[in-house]
């Protein structure tokens, strides 16, 4: 799963550890969300897309395996 | 307020570990080479907590969570890994050893390389999937 996190954090100059505490994690699980090594919970990815003013749908790409 | 409730915890475990560990080596007037074993895989888990521990520390003093869900499903993870390795250690290394070896092993011994085993396995599958990222 692909992420515009990284491109939307420039956008609002935000860092990794920045968004980590908007949103209540560490620093390296934003890292790895971003690397797409981590799949997020619901409940974080919403979290993540209400700090960087988007929705999940725009947050994420979903890819068909 | 949780995390650093856990770290404190944490912390005086490594602390009683280790004074556990002086007390044995002091106590101990011929140490044999089993017994160096047992202390360096001791050492090297106590080792491989601290590093955990400060890791946890680092985070707090950010302002960052000590742990996320990322950690929990992580630890959930190692968990199991080390309650398998525990299971398979109580079995195949006594079994093994005595095949090759004919030693038989007492139930402390057991005991103590059902933790060991687990503890370590524990560990280094905490640190793998802490540093995969899954």
């Amino acid at each position: 799963m692909k992420t515009r996190i990284k491109e939307l954090r420039a956008r609002y100059n935000l860092t990794q550890e920045d968004l980590a505490k908007k949103v209540g994690v560490r620093r390296e699980t934003i890292l790895f969300i971003e690397k797409g090594n981590y799949n997020p919970s619901l409940q974080l990815a919403y979290n993540i897309a209400k700090a960087l003013q988007t929705t999940i749908n725009e947050l994420f790409i979903f890819e068909d395996e | 307020m949780k995390g650093k409730k856990e770290i404190i915890l944490s912390t005086v475990i490594v602390a009683l570990v280790l004074l556990t560990m002086f007390f044995y080596l002091t106590e101990t007037n011929e140490i044999e080479f089993n017994q160096i074993l047992l202390v360096s895989i001791v050492i090297i888990l106590v080792g491989l907590a601290m590093y955990i521990i400060w890791d946890k520390i680092r985070n707090v003093q950010k302002g960052l969570p000590g742990k996320d869900e990322r950690v929990i499903a992580i630890n959930y993870k190692a968990g199991y890994y080390g309650f398998i390795a525990a299971i398979w250690s109580a079995v195949l290394i006594p079994t093994t050893i005595n095949i090759i070896f004919g030693y038989e092993f007492d139930g402390g011994d057991i005991s103590a390389i059902v933790v060991l085993v687990s503890g370590f396995v524990f560990v280094l599958s905490y640190l793998y999937l802490y540093w995969k990222g899954k």
